[in-house]
């Protein structure tokens, strides 16, 4: 009994320090948001300080400049933001258009090389990005997709693709192929039965990974450094922020936060979504 | 009329063969049950009727009509799989209206067939729940009624029982043959259950490595097997099978045996010509008698070894001595309340009308006996 208790002292002390851990630099940013340019490169650190939201006006040019501490700097950080909706959201929709028939085939048919395509497929996931960003960015510029949307969800595609391809296999293949059979027994043809049958069962599933893939197109930073000048996505941006040579830390900090709004409001939405198993019971 | 006819069905996966130029014919309302142990062929051969399985070359014709390379949707077919295969993310109700759905039947008739299939399978209450929430059972009739809500010229059931404990599995055993006998459709059941094919079946088809070992009644199985696999495989404890020599045959009447040294009997086997003496004798363990049998019989010296008392039969493993050092398995089964010891040589007689005989390829000579009337 007592060594029970022990036993749970020390694993909820292990919990909370490894949540301290991966917690501090969230909180230490978050707090950063709020301090004024002083505060910020105090030693010590300064953990009691009076909040201010002239970082967030900054941020969003909301601030009139000469009232800033920071001059009359321009920022202009919703539209990044914007750009990374587009652009994230954007490839994860091409993604799961283009993906989930890919990764049904995968899982359902056989043909030649099939584990080879998987294969090639996959190693997109693991080639570094910046190999193919130099010539990209030529390609780009000529064909005249430099700096537009529609460029970025398509090169996105690299990083979003393979994943939904894969993980949609998985899901495909854990659905049992009788309930495919017994769809079309029940006199059911091929659009129907993936409509009406094989979508709802991979419905949990693709939103979970379609969840996860947005998250990794919403962090990436390389591509849309090298390809876009106006369109930037947040990650960009934030680099960008830093530019002006100045102490410009606080605003950084805010933008860092903003920028993980989205993120963390999908997680916290998708939440139920992630737990799927819908179609486990069914068997036995 | 919904009769099934498959003709010269092959069918291959990559280099090997499943199913080697099956024929079958199935008549109208006809209860037909596909039996064989694993790989046998027969869940292809069901699946290839259905369309599931595309056929290397032959012909399935349903109720008169190729449908060879119909779409399985368009076949007419109903089908229970062995895992149920429910739609997990629909309501039983709507599983259940799903066939009706895709035949694009009225809304109130789909409510009103479903209604009806719901109280024939008694899972009215059950209907607004999904799969998940209910029983093996439970499920296996939702599935059951998915089958027939459609009206299908043929019902296919694909192992539907062997995910059921044993008691259920019993209870829809009889279930699905009253729902037979109600309904009058064709149907094709595939199982490894020896009991549920002959429980079941108007006929049965035995196969073995994708080919027909013999089609026919129980009766007929179980009284005339046509060949040693057949013999084993129908009938539990399977039949017991003595090495034995033809001594005197009087061609076209009976054979004349010798089993061992000193065992010597006359079986009203007409033989037909034997060149080879070497055969197998063949007989089932409840038809061995303890007691000297009017007519004759084939008497031999039983050494007990194991006693299984089940209640109502008595099952004694034992061997039989061939010659001085070759003994034989053999399992015999008493109906009486006869009390057995271990380590016994006890002595046993067969019927020569009970018994049957083998060629060495294992082809069973026809026997030329009247059993007794039965089922």
């Amino acid at each position: 009994m007592l060594k029970g208790k022990l036993t749970s002292l020390v694993l909820n002390f292990l919990i909370l320090a490894v949540v301290f851990v991966m917690a501090f630099p969230i909180v230490w940013i978050v707090m950063n948001s709020f301090k004024e340019a002083a505060d910020i490169n105090a030693y010590p650190p300064v953990f009691r300080f009076d909040p201010t939201l002239e970082n967030y006006k900054v941020l969003f040019d909301i601030a009139d400049a000469e009232a800033s501490s920071y001059g009359t700097l321009k920022v202009e950080f919703f539209k990044p933001v914007i750009n990374s909706v587009i652009i994230s959201a954007g490839a994860v929709l091409l993604s799961l258009i283009a993906g989930v028939p890919a990764g049904y085939a995968l899982a359902r048919y056989n043909f030649r090389a099939k584990e080879d395509l998987a294969f090639f497929i996959l190693g997109f996931r693991f080639a570094p990005v910046l190999l193919v960003i130099i010539p990209m960015f030529q390609f780009f510029q000529a064909i005249g997709l430099y700096d537009s949307y529609f460029g970025m969800i398509w090169v996105y595609q690299l990083i979003t693709l393979p994943m939904i391809i894969w993980l949609c296999r998985s899901y495909v293949e854990d659905i049992p192929v009788e309930i495919e059979e017994a769809a079309a027994i029940c006199g059911a043809k091929r659009p129907q039965i993936m409509l009406q049958v094989v979508l709802p069962l991979l419905r949990p599933g693709l939103v979970g990974a379609a969840l996860l893939v947005f998250l990794l197109a919403w962090h990436n930073f390389a591509l849309g450094l090298i390809l876009t000048a106006e369109k930037t996505p947040v990650t960009v941006a934030l680099l960008k922020l830093l530019n002006p040579g100045i102490s410009f830390y606080p605003v950084v900090s805010a933008g860092l936060v903003v920028s993980m709004i989205v993120p963390i409001a999908l997680i916290i939405l998708g939440q139920r979504h992630l737990e799927r198993g819908l179609t486990f019971g069914a068997l036995k | 009329m919904a009769t099934v006819t498959v003709a010269q069905v092959t069918k291959n996966y990559g280099a090997f063969t499943a199913l080697h130029s099956i024929d079958l014919d199935i008549d109208d309302g006809e209860f037909v049950v596909f039996v064989g142990p694993s790989g046998s062929g027969k869940s292809t051969l069901l699946r290839c009727i259905a369309g599931l399985e595309q056929i290397a070359s032959g012909m399935v014709r349903i109720a008169g009509q190729d449908v060879t390379t119909v779409d399985p949707a368009d076949r007419g077919l109903s089908m229970v799989f062995q895992n149920y295969a429910l739609f997990p993310h629909m309501s039983c109700r709507a599983n259940l209206a799903f066939p009706l759905k895709t035949e694009g039947v009225e809304k109130s008739e789909v409510s009103r067939r479903v209604e009806e299939a719901g109280r024939l399978l008694s899972i009215e209450s059950m209907l607004d729940r999904k799969p998940a929430e209910l029983s093996g059972g439970q499920r296996q009739r939702v599935a059951i009624g998915r089958a027939i809500v459609k009206e299908p010229k043929v019902f296919l059931f694909d192992e539907p029982l062997s995910n059921l404990d044993a008691a259920l599995r019993i209870k829809m055993r009889v279930e699905i043959t009253k729902l037979h006998r109600q309904l009058q459709n064709t149907i094709i059941y595939v199982t490894h259950d020896q009991v549920e094919a002959m429980t079941m079946a108007d006929r049965i088809v035995v196969l073995r490595d994708g080919q027909i070992e013999q089609v026919g009644t129980p009766h007929e199985l179980y009284f005339h097997p046509a060949n040693l696999f057949v013999a084993t495989f129908i009938g539990a404890p399977q039949m017991n099978l003595l090495p034995c020599q033809s001594v005197a045959s009087e061609v076209g009447k009976t054979t004349s045996i010798r089993v061992g040294q000193d065992t010597m009997a006359t079986l009203p086997i007409p033989n037909v010509e034997l060149t080879d003496g070497a055969l197998t004798l063949g007989f089932r363990p409840e038809h061995v008698e303890f007691e000297k049998p009017l007519g004759d019989s084939v008497k031999l010296k039983l050494k007990t070894d194991v006693i299984e008392n089940l209640g109502a039969v008595t099952n004694v493993h034992g061997q039989v001595l061939i010659t001085a050092t070759d003994e034989v398995d053999v399992t015999v089964s008493s109906h009486s309340q006869a009390v057995f010891e271990v380590d016994k040589s006890i002595p046993v007689w067969i019927a020569v009308e009970n018994c049957h005989l083998f060629t060495a390829d294992g082809t069973a000579l026809p026997r030329d006996v009247e059993p007794p009337t039965w089922k």
